[in-house]
């Protein structure tokens, strides 16, 4: 059963200003489905709606942010509900840290400057367990020793931590009320090689001692290949191609993937490689048809038209592109 | 003496010292690293590391911004500090930035970056901008495409290269790109990297290129440095090094580089750092309490660099 089952999702930033009103298209019909205790990724370059999605999924909607349309909904061992029906805040402020939790993006600056790392821990923990303070060191020490932090950590301001150490202790953060499902924005973005290994090296371990699933979203394919069951790849706010991560990355079927994963340099390998051409649309105005068809290789008559629509093409792969309806 | 050598570091040093009077506090942000740049054939020199392993200081120090607190900078043979003809040296060295929408303002259109430079370089007849041309289409853009448009108009990779265009209008032999391509699209990445590799191969510009990405240092660079905590710790070709690194902290960092590939994934635990400044204030070999093959001896003596298999590698493993 599907712990998150996600049903065409509009989500749009709309802004008056000056009498005028701006709606960028962030988030345009996009639906999956995540199984209990699986990695899903979810891919693509800046400005395709991936922190929008995670967003909305997550009911942090705030204007100019709006859901259009859609549902999303949780499928708890003993409970189910739809997030975006919620409308009272202490309802949502009962799912957040203990059903679902966020591991932020820029988790460099999101630590509070003027407060100790143990105050940080205490907000998160009092506000929402009823636990005395020798039980509530109990819980940190735990977690702490399990995440393989010092508690010594719990003393100290964020400036006095480098980089990679505030991450896991914000992954430490996030993790610490055992929530169902974690939702990790860029967690290793903008953090040394080595760091981001250390990074994604706690991220499984949590994983494999609470038994939660996880939701990550990153534009780093190589990260993806390191910690995905499966993936999603989106492009101008849409899902063109989904599957498990095998076969995404062996062979993928929307030309936007194999462009991406083509483009990729590695060690060991210098073969000439060329990036897509053109640049990725903007959301206010995208284009007709296929989103991707001003940069595909492959653009029919029938792209600059029509917009396909995702389909299953066997194996729980699925692809939006009329190439492959073609084959059919 | 150095006649035919483009860039020589010998020896650099640069201290920064933080706090004054009982609280100050010395960091070697750049610590005797030497290296050289031949004037031909063209070259890609990477320096690569961790961030605050000082590799952006070293770039402020090639470009002047910083002066080294001891040994030498010689471009073409003279030394910087009492460089004859500034103006020269701004003409043939150039930089390009990490972030191409902070290096241009937000309010100034892209083309006036291109005309103020061509104007102060060179006597451009009225309205015309040859040298803008030129260089635009260097990097594959046209006249017309950045005509009136302000940077917001444009995307990362089109600014980036447009950022590349105008350091390129002095037709410069040197450009210190620092992480050039980190801001950039996965999609759109490759198109700044190739670029690179064709202004060395076609207009014979040698660069440095500073990055922390091995997979795009591998990809266009002749030789790597890799820095830790200041010092270079092993320097070679970067096929020798990245394909079989000496070093055990190049060892580490090339086993971390994430292959796009769920079939080769990590499995191996690896242990982490917790404290920069320790590091820096260590004693002997700076990896020392991290590094997998530690001696008793690299906790007290810092290593040489002792050459092993053509290439320089500070470790006492290779005495």
């Amino acid at each position: 059963m599907a712990i998150l089952e996600v049903k065409n999702l509009k989500a749009y930033y709309i802004t008056h200003k000056y009498g005028r009103s701006s709606t960028v298209r962030a988030v345009d019909g996009v639906s999956f489905e995540v199984n209990k205790n699986e990695i899903y990724g979810i891919a693509g370059e800046s400005g395709c709606g991936k922190s929008t999605l995670l967003k909305a999924v997550s009911g942090l909607v705030k204007p100019p942010l709006q859901i259009l349309d859609g549902e999303v909904s949780y499928n708890f061992s003993d409970e189910s509900l739809n997030i975006l029906s919620l409308n009272d805040d202490r309802q949502r402020r009962r799912l957040r840290g203990v059903r679902i939790s966020l591991i932020p993006q820029g988790s460099m600056s999101v630590l509070n400057p003027v407060r100790r790392i143990r105050k940080s821990f205490e907000d998160v923990v009092y506000a929402h367990l009823d636990v005395s303070e020798s039980e509530f060191e109990e819980m940190v020490r735990d977690h702490l020793q399990a995440l393989g932090l010092d508690w010594t950590v719990m003393h100290t301001y964020p400036h006095q931590l480098s980089g990679g150490m505030r991450q896991r202790i914000t992954i430490a953060l996030s993790t610490i009320l055992r929530p169902d499902i974690i939702f990790a924005d860029e967690p290793t973005t903008a953090l040394d090689v080595v760091v981001q290994r250390g990074v994604v090296q706690l991220i499984k371990k949590i994983k494999e001692e609470q038994q939660n699933t996880l939701i990550l979203v990153t534009h780093d394919m190589s990260i993806h290949a390191n910690l995905c069951d499966r993936l999603a790849v989106m492009y101008a706010g849409e899902i063109v191609e989904e599957g498990d991560v095998q076969t995404l990355f062996s062979n993928p079927k929307h030309p936007y993937t194999s462009m991406l994963l083509n483009s990729l340099p590695r060690v060991g390998d210098s073969s000439p490689r060329a990036s897509a051409p053109g640049a990725p649309p903007s959301l206010v105005d995208p284009p007709p048809g296929c989103r991707f068809h001003p940069r595909c290789p492959f653009a029919m008559e029938r792209c600059r038209k029509e917009a396909p629509l995702l389909r299953d093409v066997g194996n729980r792969h699925r692809v939006a592109c009329f190439l492959q309806e073609g084959g059919q | 003496m150095n006649n035919d050598k483009l860039l020589v570091l010998d020896n650099v040093t640069k201290v920064f010292t933080k706090g004054q009077g009982f609280v100050k506090s010395k960091i070697e942000a750049v610590s005797r690293v030497s290296f050289e740049l031949e004037l031909q054939p063209p070259e890609i020199f990477t320096l690569a590391g961790e961030s605050g392993s000082g590799k952006s200081t070293v770039a402020k120090l090639i470009l002047g911004f910083e002066a080294p607190t001891s040994g030498s900078i010689y471009y073409k043979g003279q030394p910087l500090e009492h460089l004859k003809g500034k103006r020269e040296f701004i003409r043939d060295v150039q930089p390009i930035f990490q972030n191409p929408f902070e290096t241009f303002n937000p309010l100034k259109k892209v083309q006036n970056y291109f005309h103020d430079t061509e104007r102060s370089f060179g006597s451009p007849p009225r309205g015309q901008y040859p040298l803008t041309e030129r260089s635009l289409e260097l990097v594959g853009l046209t006249a017309a495409e950045i005509k009136d448009k302000y940077p917001s108009e444009m995307s990362g990779g089109q600014l980036q290269r447009a950022s590349i265009a105008r350091a390129l209008i002095t037709n410069p032999s040197l450009l210190i790109a620092d992480e050039p391509v980190s801001m950039i699209d996965a999609s759109l990445r490759m198109s700044v990297v190739n670029l690179f590799k064709r202004l060395k191969e076609e207009q014979g510009v040698s660069i440095i290129y500073i990055t922390h990405d091995l997979a795009t240092a591998y990809y266009i660079s002749d030789r790597i440095a890799i820095m830790l905590r200041g010092q270079f710790v092993e320097i070679g070709s970067v096929k020798k090094v990245l394909d079989n690194p000496l070093h055990p902290y190049s060892q580490l960092l090339q086993s971390s580089v994430p292959a796009p590939d769920p079939r080769d994934r990590w499995t191996e635990d690896i242990a982490l750092s917790d404290l920069e400044a320790r590091e820096y204030t260590r004693q002997g070999c700076k990896f020392a309490g991290r590094c997998p093959r530690v001696m008793e001896i690299c906790q007290r003596q810092e290593p040489e660099h002792y050459r092993v298999d053509d290439r320089l590698v500070k470790c006492h493993l290779y005495r």
